[in-house]
């Protein structure tokens, strides 16, 4: 066993285990589409690579309304409602906008700093998404079951939750995490306060914000 | 349909390209009402249709276009026909230019010119500015509708902290204008009333000759003096809205015009506000409006403090809304014979059906109990009891409506 793991560590690679990260409100249950990130603390430099992913606009609405990406990554932002839409971020993290448009007339929008972009269009208020750029190795948004998982080499890792409608200070709920012997660490993170709440889901279109 | 209306519904196909959205709808009634003949045609009801208005209705025809002019800036015209017995069937309710540039750094700046509601209604928030609750607008938002009207300049600044990890925005609002100096007469004439008709700008409200309206027309410049407001504006998410507002049209209420021989009104006005949204399709507004308007003529000084507040709660369920509304209004003078004086209340309650994206089907009845120094002077009672039912069909089409 012993000459094993010096031959995996020969090669660079620790053997994989499971690490999971289950988040609960304040009340204990289990919460959904919450963003876990874990970063190495051994290999700090390690992130996921970039992607390319595509943010539409449908119904007067962004979807998805949330996206994850590593830093590098691009986004392509087509429109396909019947009306125009006019995109902006303001946020440090990535500021930009898209003059008024229908269609896919942009080419998709580069992400290199890791931070929250928040998304709104100057037409309609009633829009709204954010993108989530990120420098961690391993990410991903929590399950129906409110968990997250992630198949992680044994050691050292910090881990980290957001969500765009969190009222909890983001470094309270900051974990550092060993993964050790076994073949599964596992983490429960819960909330103190309740999320604000959620946007109208049924808002008419016809209405002003 | 009237000539200029023809006209201005091609104008306005022809102008219309690619990036321009345009709504066309046709609002029809059928109603039935014993109240008193409407304030359109001299009565001294207090609702849009009186006893002799039953039977089938034109609501609203309507035209509106929205023209992007550049990356920044977009014009918006919107047009109708009123099948009343007004003077100005037909006409433009608000036209306006709009100056949006991308927020910057959390702020926002939006400038308005042209004609158009200032912020005051909480409740009118559909296209043409109609209420996606009842057919007929509170006292409040009808007063507005009949005689209120921005026809200037309005300068928004918003800080979107929804935007930047907060849950508020909070905006300042500050509007100067021309053409308001007869706000006022309506509602010191006739008191409040309950419509959903929308005085064209530079329309008149009423016939000519026929007393006591005459044929006003509230859009008018008399003394040259701008007019002007200011409000503030408070959002937590989606959720809540708070709206406080401070109006004075800045008349000079001893002015005559030399032309129509009309007085000039100061009206001045506060207006506050609060829109609560919750889960499951709840809807309330509640919302409050007090102010004077004064005549001095011949050095008398004249004035009609007035106020009015309702409360509105409304629930969605999949393609229906039923709304319940309740309104109090009243009217004090000094005037002789206290000319003008009302007191009253309302209860509006409306069944509305969004059949599809283009078919509407609603149902509302409003009772009216008010009591009215003017109807008493002319016979009627010291309280009466006015009751309207509507049905309305409505069908719109437009470049977003599929």
């Amino acid at each position: 066993m012993l000459s094993l793991f010096a031959l995996y560590a020969a090669a660079g690679v620790l053997p994989a285990a499971t690490l999971v990260v289950n988040v609960r409100t304040p009340e204990g249950h289990t919460l959904a589409g919450a963003v876990v990130t874990v970063r190495s603390l051994d290999a700090p430099g390690r992130h996921a690579a970039p992607v390319h992913a595509v943010m539409d606009q449908v119904n007067r609405s962004f979807a998805p309304d949330l996206l994850v990406i590593p830093v590098g990554s691009t986004v392509e932002f087509p429109n396909s409602d019947s009306v125009s839409h006019q995109i902006y971020s303001f946020s440090p993290a990535k500021r930009f906008q898209l003059p008024l448009y229908r269609g896919k007339p942009y080419p998709p929008v580069h992400f290199e700093q890791p931070g929250v972009v928040t998304l709104g269009c100057n037409i309609h208020d009633e829009m709204l998404a954010y993108l989530l750029v990120t420098d961690a190795a391993w990410y991903g948004r929590t399950d129906g079951g409110g968990s997250f998982s992630a198949e992680v080499p044994r050691g050292r890792y910090h881990v980290a939750l957001w969500h765009p409608r969190l009222r909890d200070n983001e470094t309270d709920l900051e974990r550092e995490l060993t993964v050790g012997d076994g073949d599964r660490a596992e983490l429960t993170l819960r909330l103190t306060h309740g999320l604000q709440p959620a946007p109208l889901a049924d808002r008419p279109h016809s209405w002003d914000y | 349909m009237h000539r200029p209306a023809l006209l201005l519904v091609l104008l306005g196909l022809c102008a219309v390209s690619r990036a321009t959205d345009w709504e066309l709808s046709l609002d029809a009634r059928l109603v039935s009402s014993d109240a008193y003949p409407s304030f359109m045609e001299g009565g001294l009801g207090t609702l849009r249709f009186g006893s002799d208005d039953s039977g089938v209705r034109l609501g609203r025809a309507r035209f509106a276009i929205t023209q992007p002019l550049g990356e920044l800036w977009s014009a918006h015209l919107d047009a109708s026909v009123f099948d009343d017995q007004g003077a100005s069937p037909l006409g433009v309710t608000e036209a306006y230019a709009l100056f949006r540039p991308y927020p910057f750094a959390g702020y926002r700046f939006r400038l308005k010119a042209g004609g158009f509601y200032p912020p005051v209604s909480l409740e009118n928030r559909s296209a043409g500015w109609e209420s996606p609750y009842t057919l007929s607008y509170s006292a409040i938002n009808s007063w507005l509708a009949v005689e209120v009207r921005t026809i200037g300049l309005e300068g928004t600044l918003d800080w979107l902290g929804s935007r930047s990890g907060h849950a508020f925005d909070l905006g300042v609002t500050g509007g100067v204008f021309g053409w308001n100096d007869r706000a006022g007469v309506v509602v010191a004439s006739n008191g409040f009333v309950f419509t959903d008709r929308q005085t064209p700008l530079f329309g008149r409200v009423g016939q000519p000759g026929v007393r006591p309206l005459n044929g006003a027309e509230p859009f008018m410049e008399i003394d040259h003096r701008a007019g002007a407001y200011a409000g503030l504006e408070a959002r937590y998410l989606d959720r809540a809205v708070l709206r406080v507002l401070r109006y004075d049209n800045r008349a000079d209420p001893t002015d005559i015009d030399t032309v129509s021989h009309v007085i000039a009104w100061d009206t001045r006005f506060t207006s506050a506000g609060v829109r609560l949204e919750g889960d499951h399709g709840w809807s309330a507004i509640v919302q409050w409006l007090g102010g004077v308007t004064t005549i001095a003529p011949q050095s008398m000084t004249l004035n009609w403090p007035f106020q009015a507040q309702f409360a509105l709660l409304s629930k969605r369920f999949g393609r229906s809304t039923l709304s319940a509304r309740y309104d109090r209004f009243a009217v004090q003078t000094n005037a002789p014979e206290v000319y003008g004086a009302q007191d009253g209340h309302a209860w509006t309650a409306a069944y509305l059906f969004d059949a599809d994206t283009h078919w509407r089907f609603a149902l509302e009845c409003m009772r009216v109990v008010s009591s009215s120094a003017n109807r008493e002077e002319q016979g009627g009672p010291p309280l009466a009891t006015e009751t309207q039912w509507q049905l309305a069909v409505r069908y719109v089409i437009g470049s977003a409506i599929r």
